[in-house]
């Protein structure tokens, strides 16, 4: 008898403990598609938080590959997280909190002007706020410097064009070693290859998101895949991801490209290499301007949120100057960070900011029509048939859009 | 007879109480099964009809649309008519493949009198590979560069093509890659073969019936139930047909192996738009299910059950 009752006595000693800590510890859930070293650092801005803000716990959530199943599906079920990483806003935007006014009402703090307006762009949906960005990549060529020494070609000068890239590559074509000058996707993302369409005076849909027809097949855009379909054919460039999976990057890293068409994610796997490498601008159709895609990590607030307070103040935290300068696996969102870092003056980064400024014109197409993801689809394989038939662009884009007729309405 | 019914009958109340109460003990004992069939089978199933009917995004409103998701995917959709004949290519040639070749195995393992236990696992191990682990080791054999099936292409002086990277090939590349898992076919036929009396064979041996007429006049209608049943699963499993093309090609090159189980997928998983999804399920549903009843209905001309008295004999015999 005895024991029982000092059993259930310490049980109750227990529970009471239990419920004492749970009092104390405020539980804030973030998720996040990141692994690896951007996850490690992630981690570390949320215990920076949980330092200022005692009794609170960041609970970090890595959902990484399947990220948007889970994180739909925490949705579904009316349990999201309370902050999340957020691309796709048309997909979620209705259950998320809009920020404008929580931005304006701490605009002293958070000095909104500091974030350049291209990167603003990608978190707005129908005018609104949803997100604020964190961490953010454009595209550039990297190219090995060695390489171009041994080979007598001349370096990626700025404003390049994509002639210029073409005849340098031509140059690199050594077919027994399986050597060339740059790589060509057949199976580019095709969120990313919307640049080239930017860069050559068209884009995927327009602006008012209900027109595909003149625009994902005008000829400007045939003009693009044409060119890289060419590219391909004279041996300028290696094509990838027909049939072969071995990665741009794993070419370049080895020297088996002279040329390698990337982002701030290659970076840190190129450093590693070893090898002597410089970066340049994307190159420019004749004399338009060059656009780069815009890879943004923005963070938000589910409308629904457990604790809307606390990932208001977590959500102004990851943004503010001292978490944005932590993050050296992504650019820095903001300006004065990137500008006190050094970062756009450095040649191996000033390529990266340079494009920003001149990339703010053009609204991705995903945030113009809900059912984009369909039609992506359909323009995916229009770029492979391109490539695998190493020609007749405006057929198969005329193809795609034909197929794409019933979605965007 | 009659004396004997009417004496009998309290008895016969006693018992059927006695039935009625031993049959609940039994629907207790399966109660578990059926608890399962309606809340994770039938509950799943009506609500995806009931789905089928609206506009359901995961996140935000749903709304109902009636016929719409039907309309629009039977008549302005071509991916589902391309995925729809997708399978049904591949179906048409994988099921008879499947049988065939499951058959043949069967009829082997069936007379083979050496080592036959370890060919029984031989053929049917990789039956037992779980789908991942069966596409990692196919996209191994079919590698371009680095694969074996072009590796022992090339010792007989052929350049192996790009398997995986050819429109016309990746499909039959998935089919083989289907056909490996035949075990199970094959197992069920073995059964079938070792459950034909001997003495039929001895029989028609005595009376001198040559050995492929006692094939055609005894295996084969003997075997007939199985072949029905191994006929239906395979359809079944053909317009089911999805992990392999999902991990092995995704669905290329330019969509050749874009199966209707991925475009299923795709819209529920990828564009999260259930509602379409559902109705693309529903499509499959019925579908199947025709093809299963014309099976079926033709498989009286040919499936032979024993003990089955047919309605012209029980004639004669009048």
């Amino acid at each position: 008898m005895l024991n029982r009752k000092s059993i259930i006595g310490s049980l109750m000693v227990l529970a009471m403990a239990g419920t004492a800590t749970a009092r104390a510890e405020e539980i804030l859930r973030f998720a996040t598609w990141d692994t690896d070293e951007s996850l490690a650092i992630q981690q570390e801005i949320a215990k920076k938080f949980e330092e200022k803000h005692p009794g609170v716990k960041v609970q970090v959530e890595p959902y990484a590959d399947g990220y948007d199943q889970k994180l739909i599906a925490a949705f579904g079920a009316g349990n999201p997280p309370d902050v999340m990483y957020m691309w796709n806003f048309p997909q979620y935007y209705t259950s998320l909190k809009p920020l404008d006014d929580l931005i304006a009402k701490g605009a002293a703090e958070i000095k909104p002007d500091d974030f350049p307006k291209g990167l603003m762009n990608t978190v707005r949906v129908e005018g609104k706020t949803y997100g604020m960005p964190s961490g953010f990549t454009t595209q550039v060529v990297f190219y090995n410097k060695d390489m171009f020494a041994k080979a007598g070609v001349e370096e990626p000068k700025d404003g390049w064009t994509w002639d210029d890239l073409r005849a340098k590559a031509a140059k690199f074509r050594d077919e027994p070693n399986k050597v060339y000058g740059f790589a060509v996707d057949a199976k580019p993302d095709p969120y990313d290859f919307e640049q080239f369409l930017w860069s050559n005076g068209t884009k995927y849909i327009s602006d008012d998101g209900k027109k595909i027809d003149g625009y994902m097949n005008s000829d400007a855009a045939a003009q693009v895949l044409d060119m890289f379909a060419d590219m391909a054919k004279t041996q300028e460039a290696i094509t990838l991801n027909l049939g072969d999976d071995t990665s741009g990057s794993t070419l370049f890293k080895g020297g088996k490209i002279a040329m390698f068409q990337s982002a701030m994610w290659s970076k840190s796997g190129i450093d590693a290499s070893g090898i002597k490498y410089g970066v340049a601008p994307l190159p420019k159709f004749g004399d338009k301007t060059a656009h780069s895609a815009l890879g943004v990590s923005a963070i938000s607030i589910a409308k629904d949120a457990a604790h809307p307070d606390l990932a208001w103040e977590f959500v102004k935290f990851f943004s503010s100057p001292e978490a944005v300068a932590m993050r050296v696996n992504d650019l820095p969102v903001r300006t004065s960070v990137a500008e006190e870092k050094g970062m756009t003056k450095d040649p191996i980064y000033k390529p990266f900011f340079d494009i920003l400024a001149t990339s703010n014109s053009e609204t991705h197409a995903f945030l113009k029509n809900a059912n984009w993801g369909k039609v992506q689809d359909n323009l995916a394989r229009a770029i492979e048939a391109t490539m695998i038939d190493q020609g007749n662009a405006k057929q198969h884009l005329d193809d795609a859009v034909a197929r794409s007729k019933r979605l965007v309405k | 007879m009659d004396m004997t019914y009417a004496a009998a009958t309290p008895a016969v109340e006693k018992r059927k109480r006695s039935a009625f109460a031993r049959h609940i003990v039994a629907y207790l004992f399966i109660s578990p099964w059926i608890l399962g069939f309606l809340f994770f089978t039938l509950g799943p199933l009506v609500f995806s009809l009931t789905m089928s009917f609206y506009d359901w995004p995961v996140v935000g409103e749903r709304s109902f649309v009636g016929l719409e998701n039907y309309r629009s995917m039977l008549f302005e959709d071509p991916q589902f008519w391309e995925s729809l004949w997708i399978t049904v290519k591949f179906a048409a040639i994988y099921v008879p493949f499947n049988i065939v070749m499951s058959f043949l195995l069967a009829l082997m393992l069936h007379h083979i009198t050496f080592a036959s236990g370890f060919f029984r696992t031989a053929f049917y191990l990789p039956s037992v590979i779980s789908g991942v682990a069966l596409v990692t080791i196919w996209s191994w054999i079919y590698s371009r560069e680095y694969g074996l099936l072009n590796f022992m292409l090339s010792f007989v002086g052929i350049d192996g093509p790009n398997w995986l990277g050819d429109p016309n090939l990746a499909i039959v590349a998935i089919i083989i890659a289907s056909l490996w898992g035949l075990g199970g076919t094959m197992l069920i036929l073995l059964t079938g073969l070792k459950a034909i009396p001997k003495e039929l064979y001895e029989a028609a041996t005595v009376s001198g019936v040559p050995g492929w007429a006692q094939m055609v006049f005894i295996t084969l209608p003997m075997l007939g139930p199985m072949l029905l049943f191994t006929f239906i699963t395979s359809i079944i499993s053909a317009f089911q047909q999805l992990t392999i093309a999902l991990l092995l090609t995704k669905g290329g090159p330019l969509g050749s192996t874009y199966f209707f189980a991925m475009y299923i997928y795709d819209n529920a998983f990828k564009y999260f738009d259930m509602g379409y999804a559902a109705a693309g399920s529903w499509v499959m549903f019925i579908i199947v299910l025709l093809l299963s009843l014309g099976v079926m209905r033709w498989s009286a001309a040919w499936v032979y059950y024993e003990g089955e008295v047919r309605q012209n004999d029980g004639e004669n015999n009048a």
